[in-house]
């Protein structure tokens, strides 16, 4: 029982929508205050929440406005996490918002809404990236910036070398949160390319929350099946352009299709009459009168 | 010991968690938190479930306010089922109230086959002290395939006597689950759940009244959450992924911006 309740807080985390992590650690301190220690226990879950949904964080020092994000590919264990641009590796508490004190949700809510995430990294310390791939490393990097400042209004992303693929992670986080307004945004996605291979692979995920006297969520995965690229950082981002550009296309006519056809053939606007349905009518209900039951 | 902070914390959760997922996160709340259990239920929609009538082989459609344990009764033949054992026979309106649930069930179900061209539907009424009580449900599924539909429909209505008129409040809440999915598109899931509330006097002459003003009651709220959907579904979301992801190049759409601003304060000079 009590390890089916540590699972459900877990669960909970797991689908909280974008910039309501700190809501939903809320929620679920005020359902469990009769054993703290479910929250406690769901740490893991946090950090498998901060790595998937690429966290943004605050990199101290540099007037504070450098972003960095955090992900399995950057992960030194131990909660530390490393910065290629800045040469830096720092460390990020995933558990933070286990021990916030309830007076303290408001403020967390708060912060986390901010641009960024607002959630700061600690302990900084030089980090000197060893990689036989640098230099692909170091120009893809540069070619995504590019790419984020043409295609994403606010982003984040990053490059990193995967050891224990031999490959290269590209990673990009675009969020938008507009609690005032009830809605939510976040879109993800995550390409691996091996050098040796020349294969690129990836996913694109977005993550859409309105809630205002409701709660619709829009979730989309679109996995890219390997591609052969040769180990150019404009080739490769040439094609992920494509690729991000077609699955955006698709995705709009994927809204045209569910709005002309399941959402018209379950509930028509109007009869096929186009009159309303005249009440008295369809009703042989009288006064008085018996009405048999069953079939009419 | 719950209390109703945690009843709201529930709601909220509920609020904030995919709805996709929301029967099952309504399970695990309730075994954190017992006590709510009764609450949760009565006050959480989730898509209805559908059953065939054992007596005049009609389905309906199961909800807490036809359940009693773990039998629901029939709108048909009356009947609960599977039957109740012992001398609890199972809550039932009253004569008065079961005609007009009767009837209210008939006019929908003409309703239904004019606005959804199939489904399923039911009406549960009950009793009240200076009035009457109800439900009325309405679900259809398209059929699975690349893309996959479903509507279910909740409306609770409270009829209070007045003199003449009848003061009717309404509450309603549609589930609306869309998916699709293509090589080119990958997975696409567009689900989730809207209320609405209105409350209204209507006149009466005599029973017959109720029926009409509940469906007039029931159509307009359709309507208007239908458009509502359409455009929190195919408006909002996707205006939000535009503003995630810009199909065209932002400089581009910056120098446009910027022409368009140079030419207005050029004509404001």
């Amino acid at each position: 029982m009590a390890s089916n309740n540590a699972v459900a807080v877990s669960a909970f985390i797991e689908g909280a929508p974008p910039g309501e992590l700190a809501d939903v650690v809320t929620d679920i301190k005020a359902l469990t205050e009769d054993d703290p220690t479910l929250l406690e226990k769901a740490r893991p879950a946090f950090q498998k929440y901060n790595e998937e949904q690429l966290t943004t964080v605050k990199l101290p020092g540099g007037g504070g406005k450098k972003n960095v994000l955090i992900s399995s590919y950057n992960s030194l264990g131990e909660g530390r996490y490393y910065d290629v641009e800045s040469q830096s590796s720092f460390a990020f508490d995933h558990a933070a918002q286990v021990r916030a004190r309830p007076c303290d949700a408001v403020r967390w809510a708060k912060l986390m809404r901010g641009a960024g995430g607002g959630q700061k990294a600690s302990d900084v310390q030089s980090h000197t990236l060893e990689s036989e791939h640098g230099d692909l490393i170091s120009s893809l990097s540069k070619t995504l910036t590019t790419h984020a400042h043409e295609h994403y209004p606010s982003s984040t992303s990053a490059v990193f070398p995967v050891a224990t693929t031999a490959s290269l992670a590209i990673l990009l986080v675009s969020n938008k949160y507009s609690p005032s307004n009830f809605w939510n945004g976040r879109l993800r996605t995550t390409y691996l390319y091996h050098p040796a291979t020349t294969a690129l692979t990836g996913t694109l995920k977005c993550d859409v929350h309105y809630y205002e006297d409701g709660n619709v969520r829009l979730l989309t995965t679109k996995t890219l099946p390997p591609t052969t690229i040769s180990p150019s950082a404009s080739e490769i981002m040439k094609t992920i352009a494509k690729v991000e550009k077609g699955w955006q296309e698709e995705l709009n006519r994927g809204f045209s299709r569910l709005s002309e056809g399941e959402f018209k053939s379950l509930r028509r606007q109007l009869p096929v009459t186009r009159q309303k349905v005249e009440w008295e009518k369809v009703t042989s209900y009288r006064a008085g009168k018996e009405i048999g039951g069953g079939r009419r | 010991m719950s209390t109703d902070g945690q009843f709201d914390s529930a709601l909220d959760l509920l609020r904030r968690l995919p709805p996709s997922s929301t029967s099952a996160n309504l399970t695990r709340i309730c075994a954190l938190a017992p006590d709510l259990t009764e609450e949760l239920l009565s006050s959480v929609d989730q898509p209805l479930e559908v059953r065939r009538c054992k007596k005049t082989g009609r389905d309906y459609l199961l909800c807490d306010y036809n359940r009693d344990g773990d039998s629901w009764r029939s709108p048909w033949s009356n009947e609960f089922e599977p039957a109740i054992e012992g001398e609890d026979e199972g809550a039932k309106p009253s004569e008065r109230v079961r005609k007009l649930e009767m009837g209210m069930g008939e006019a929908v179900d003409i309703y239904r086959e004019l606005y959804y061209e199939g489904g399923v539907s039911s009406v549960y009424f009950w009793d009240l002290d200076d009035g009457f009580a109800g439900v009325v449900l309405l679900k259809k599924t398209t059929p699975t395939g690349k893309s996959d539909g479903g509507w279910d429909s909740i409306h609770v209505f409270e009829s209070i006597d007045r003199a003449r008129t009848s003061h009717y409040k309404l509450t309603s809440t549609v589930i609306l689950r869309l998916s699709t999915s293509s090589d080119a598109l990958g997975d696409m899931d567009l689900s989730g759940n809207m209320t609405r509330q209105i409350e209204q006097d209507m006149p009466v002459t005599d029973d017959s009244s109720h029926i009409v003003n509940v469906g007039k009651l029931v159509e307009d709220m359709e309507l208007k959450m239908r458009n509502l959907l359409q455009e929190v579904y195919f408006g909002k979301a996707k205006d939000v992924v535009g503003d995630l992801r810009s199909i065209p190049p932002l400089t581009e759409a910056n120098r446009e911006k910027a022409t368009h601003q140079e030419m207005i304060n050029s004509m404001k000079r």
